[in-house]
This record gives structure tokens, sequence and C-alpha cells, in this order.
């Protein structure tokens, strides 16, 4: 069935036991879409992308990856999707092209068809050299894109990306968004992520928030950011309930935790030097910046009552 | 449905013998132990005529035993795989999953046999084996080495760490291996004792193979060993095949690789 969605879902939900991870999740994404699922430890997000992965069953509802039912045709399902693991499903006594000659041939890919495509992947990610070499002697960055390259082996059309930077320092998270990036503008795919590190979701075209099993529609990241205030201001101070009781009819409620007062800023026009000035001792330290997808996460999702921005 | 993928698991399993040149010999020394000292020291109980014949007797056991030890424990990295998330690359592929299993099982055979070829011609140069009986042994050597690695697969399907392996050589390969007839001929044990060899589906993979042995009493015939052979074998693969493709989406097996962080 012909489809303008990657992905669908209608009520998907899953139950373990007393447990509901996911409730009633319905989903549209368009294809070549990049779409970010970001939420706190066991909001649901994996046991999402597992059921769309045909990897665990949903306990009701219905999903559809490129207009093939996820529930009716788990094999096809599984020649579309790419899914690279929160951990490593690569095996460390093999080597790096041992591993991805194994992937290939999981995939049905001719040999020297695999060997063309372990060669142009390597290749993104400076690996050549290391083809030969065993799993254990790669440093963690590495690892990972190789785990990431096992993913997009077969060209899939829509690739899952569980946490795929977790654990790994600056410049190898850098260097896999590159690659991510490379992939859907050379091979068009659809990329459906879920990460901790949300300023990296900033980059998808959209993206929604799960909270205990439930979705909490989101949106644009920049929209979402533009829509939640101009500046976001933190206040340090000993007293805050004094400073939040004097700013908050001019910013509404901030988030106060110890004694750190954050406060949306809805206009872009106001003088913080002079607001500083004006709060004179009371204020220990004061900092405003262009709010991003924390801030959004930070007010939608775990101060709902004070931003009800979603 | 290509064989590419199913050959590729297969072929992981069976290059792991060569790779792992030390475990490749220890597989070696065990039979030989038993052979030559368990042997030797139980046929010394025994009178001249007969401690010949003990060591005779015992060849189709411990070539059992080697294709017993090999096969299950090559089924075993079903749960190997599953707890070094070795497994989920293989789950994501566009196979149905008891295909994973069923390749697991044809290496497991693979590499019981090879354990099992590697070991006779050690015994054909020692002159324990004339090379004959070495060749006869072969095909029955093949079904036994199903029938094992099948046990092996319904063990594996039901593990679900590890930890479990301890328990699993104490409370069920010694056993298995003790209550075949391997060692002692069947008709001589307590009744007790020779009900459980007769549900013990391996007793019927060594006695296979004594009919392949000259001189040696059987206590099944050829046509016995073979039904339940195949019987259990079907019966056995497909249990496993059904509890792995059901568990592995009912019950994720990659929460048990988080839960270890």
């Amino acid at each position: 069935m012909a489809s303008k969605y990657a992905i669908e879902t209608q009520g998907l939900s899953k139950i373990y036991g007393d447990t509901q991870a996911v409730r009633d999740l319905d989903l549209q994404i368009a294809k070549g879409q990049c779409y970010g699922l970001l939420g706190p430890n066991g909001a649901g997000k994996t046991t999402t992308i597992h059921m769309l992965t045909t990897m665990t069953a949903a306990t009701q509802g219905r999903a559809w990856i490129a207009g093939q039912s996820v529930q009716q045709q788990p094999v096809a399902i599984r020649r579309s999707v790419g899914l690279v693991f929160q951990e490593s499903a690569l095996d460390r006594m093999m080597t790096v092209d041992e591993n991805l000659q194994f992937a290939a041939a999981l995939y049905n890919m001719p040999p020297k068809q695999a060997n063309q495509r372990i060669e142009s992947l390597l290749s993104v990610f400076n690996l050549e050299k290391k083809r030969y070499q065993k799993l254990v002697a790669l440093s963690g960055g590495q690892r990972r894109a190789v785990d990431i390259a096992r993913g997009v082996m077969h060209q899939p059309e829509v690739l899952f990306l569980d946490e795929p930077t977790i654990g790994l320092d600056l410049p190898n998270r850098r260097a896999i968004w590159r690659f991510v990036e490379q992939l859907r503008r050379d091979e068009g795919m659809t990329v459906f992520l879920t990460t901790h590190y949300l300023e990296e979701a900033e980059a998808c075209d959209h993206v929604d928030f799960m909270q205990q099993g439930r979705l909490r529609p989101g949106g644009q990241p920049d929209d979402l950011m533009r829509r939640l205030a101009a500046y976001i201001l933190e206040i340090h101070c000993a007293d805050p309930d004094k400073v939040a009781k004097a700013l908050t009819p001019e910013f509404g409620t901030p988030i106060s935790e110890d004694e750190t007062l954050t406060f949306r800023v809805a206009s872009p026009d106001v003088d913080f030097y002079q607001l500083q000035q004006s709060l004179g001792a009371a204020v220990s330290s004061m900092q405003w910046r262009k709010p991003n997808l924390n801030d959004v996460y930070l007010w939608t999702v775990c101060h709902p009552d004070e931003g009800a921005l979603l | 449905m290509s064989w590419l993928p199913v050959k590729a698991v297969v072929w992981r399993e069976v290059s792991k013998i060569f790779r792992q040149r030390a475990r490749l010999l220890s597989s070696m020394v065990r039979p030989l132990i038993w052979l030559l000292v368990i042997g030797s020291g139980v046929g010394s109980m025994l009178d001249a005529e007969a401690q010949g014949g003990y060591l005779n007797f015992l060849v189709p056991g411990i070539v059992a035993m080697t294709l017993l030890f090999a096969a299950l424990l090559s089924a075993l990295t079903l749960v190997y795989d599953k707890e070094f998330g070795i497994m989920r690359m293989m789950m994501i592929a566009p196979i149905e999953h008891y295909w994973i299993v069923l390749a697991k099982l044809i290496a497991a055979i693979i590499t019981a046999l090879v354990q099992a070829l590697m070991l006779l011609l050690i015994l054909v140069v020692l002159g324990l084996v004339e090379w004959q009986v070495a060749l006869w042994l072969m095909p029955p050597a093949i079904m036994t080495a199903v029938v094992c690695a099948a046990m092996g697969g319904l063990i594996a399907v039901w593990s679900k760490t590890l930890d479990n392996f301890a328990v699993i050589m104490n409370f069920f390969i010694f056993p298995v291996f003790f209550l075949s007839g391997a060692l002692y001929p069947v008709a001589q044990l307590p009744d007790m004792l020779r009900y459980v060899v007769l549900i013990n589906p391996f007793s019927y993979g060594v006695d296979l193979m004594k009919h392949a042995v000259p001189g040696l009493d059987t206590d099944f015939s050829i046509l016995t060993n073979l039904a339940v052979l195949i019987g259990f074998s079907a019966l056995a693969v497909l249990i496993a095949c059904w509890r792995f493709s059901r568990d592995s989406v009912h019950e994720p097996l990659f929460h048990r690789v988080s839960a270890k962080r």
C-alpha cells in the first residue's frame, strides 16, 4: 500500500504486566523527515521503537512503516528499517569487516555489493584502516560508528536510532550526526531518533515528547523554542521567594530550583542590565540567553503547569 | 527465502571451531581421558579377555559424548548471543526468527560432527579403532548430533542467562550422558535407572552407534533408534522454533541486556 507517511501508528500501546509502557500512541511521520522522540528514562521511547521495528509485539493498536503493516508483514518491515540499538549489537571478537559482512549477509546482500557498501560506509567515518581490526581494538566512538554502519548497511527506508550518541564524547557525537545528516541527504532516509542530548534534536524536522508512556505533541524545534520565549532568564539569589514575587507580574511564574529561578521572557526588548541594577544586592548572579530544546523540555514536560506550551 | 542469511549464521558459528584452537584441543582431551583412563581403570577390574571388549564397548559411547558436549555447547551460543547483545543483529534481519534457531542448530550439528571426526581420526591413528569402524560410525554420528543439537536448542530457548550454565552441566549433560548406556550396558542397570535410560533420547543415539561396531550387544533395533531419534528431534526443533519466535516478540531479549548495565 502506497502511503505518504514513512511511519504511522494508531492507538499503539504496550503493557508489561502491571506497567503500561506506551499508551495510545498516534503518530504520522512524513517520508524523509528527521523525527525526534524525547523524554526521560522509562518514558516508553525504546518500547515504541521496538514495537515499530517488530522487535516486540504491541498489546493494542496498529502501526505501518512505508505503508506496510508492522503486525502483518514483520519480515518486510525488517527489510525496510534499520535499527541502531542503545547498546552495541556487534560481536566484539570479530573484526569490523567480519561484523559488517555478517550484517550484509543477514540482509541477503551479495558479497560484491556488500564489499562496496562496507568500503563506502567506512570511508565516511575514516575507518578504512580499522576494517580488519577486531572490534575490541576500537574506541567507543569508532565502535558506535560501526554499529550505525551495520544499521544502514542495507540502505533502509527508515532508520531508527535509539540514543545513538549515548556515552560518546563531543567530537564523536558530532561525527555521528554529520554521518546521519549525510545519509539523509544522500539516501533520502527517514530518521526516527531518541536522545537524551536534547540539543542534538534541534536538527530534527519535528520533535515530540514522551512521558510515562504518553505522547505530548511537540513541533518543529525552532518553532517550539520561539514559542517558549524570546529569552530565558536565570537568577541565582539568596531569597528566591522575594525575587519571584517581584518579577512574576512581568515575566510570569518561574521554575524554582534551590536558589535558582528560571523565567520565560516573552519580550525581546527587555533591558536586562537595568533589571539587574534594579534588583541590586538581592541577586547573586543573573544570566539570560536564547531558549533551547532543554528549556522547552523543562517547561513543557517537567513543569507543564508553568509552561502550558504544548 | 534466501539461504544466505542462514549460511552466514552457520558459518559464524562453525568458523569459531578453527578460531578457538585451545577449545578444540580440550574437546579432544576430554574423550581421550575417558577412554584411556576410565576405560583402562574399569577394564583392569575385568579379566584379560573382557578388558579389550570394554575399551571396544566404550568407543561409540565416547564418540557420542563428544557429540553431546559439542552440540549442546554450540546450541547454547543462542544464550551467549542473547546475553551479549549479538542476537539483536540477527533479530532485526529480514528473516523469520525460527530460521535463527534452525541455523544455530545446523551449526551445532556441523561443529559436533567435526569434533567427532577429529576424535575418530585420533583413535584410528592410536590404533584404538579400525578405520572401517570409524567410517561406519559416521552415519549414526550424524543422527546422534542431530538429537544432541535438538536437546541443546530446547535448553537454550528456555535459558535466560549463561548463569544457568553450571546448572545445565550438572543437572542435564552429565545425567544424560551417564544414563545413556554409553559407559555400561543398559540391560545390567537396575529397573528404575533403566526406565530413565529409556526416556533419554541420547540413549538411542549411543545404541545406534553401537550397531556400527562389530561384536557389540545393542539394546534396541536400528528402526527403533531411528524412529525415536527422528521423532524426538523433529518435536524438539519445532518446540524450540515456536518458543524462540514467541518469546522474542512477547518478552524482548533486549530488556535483559539493558538490565545488566
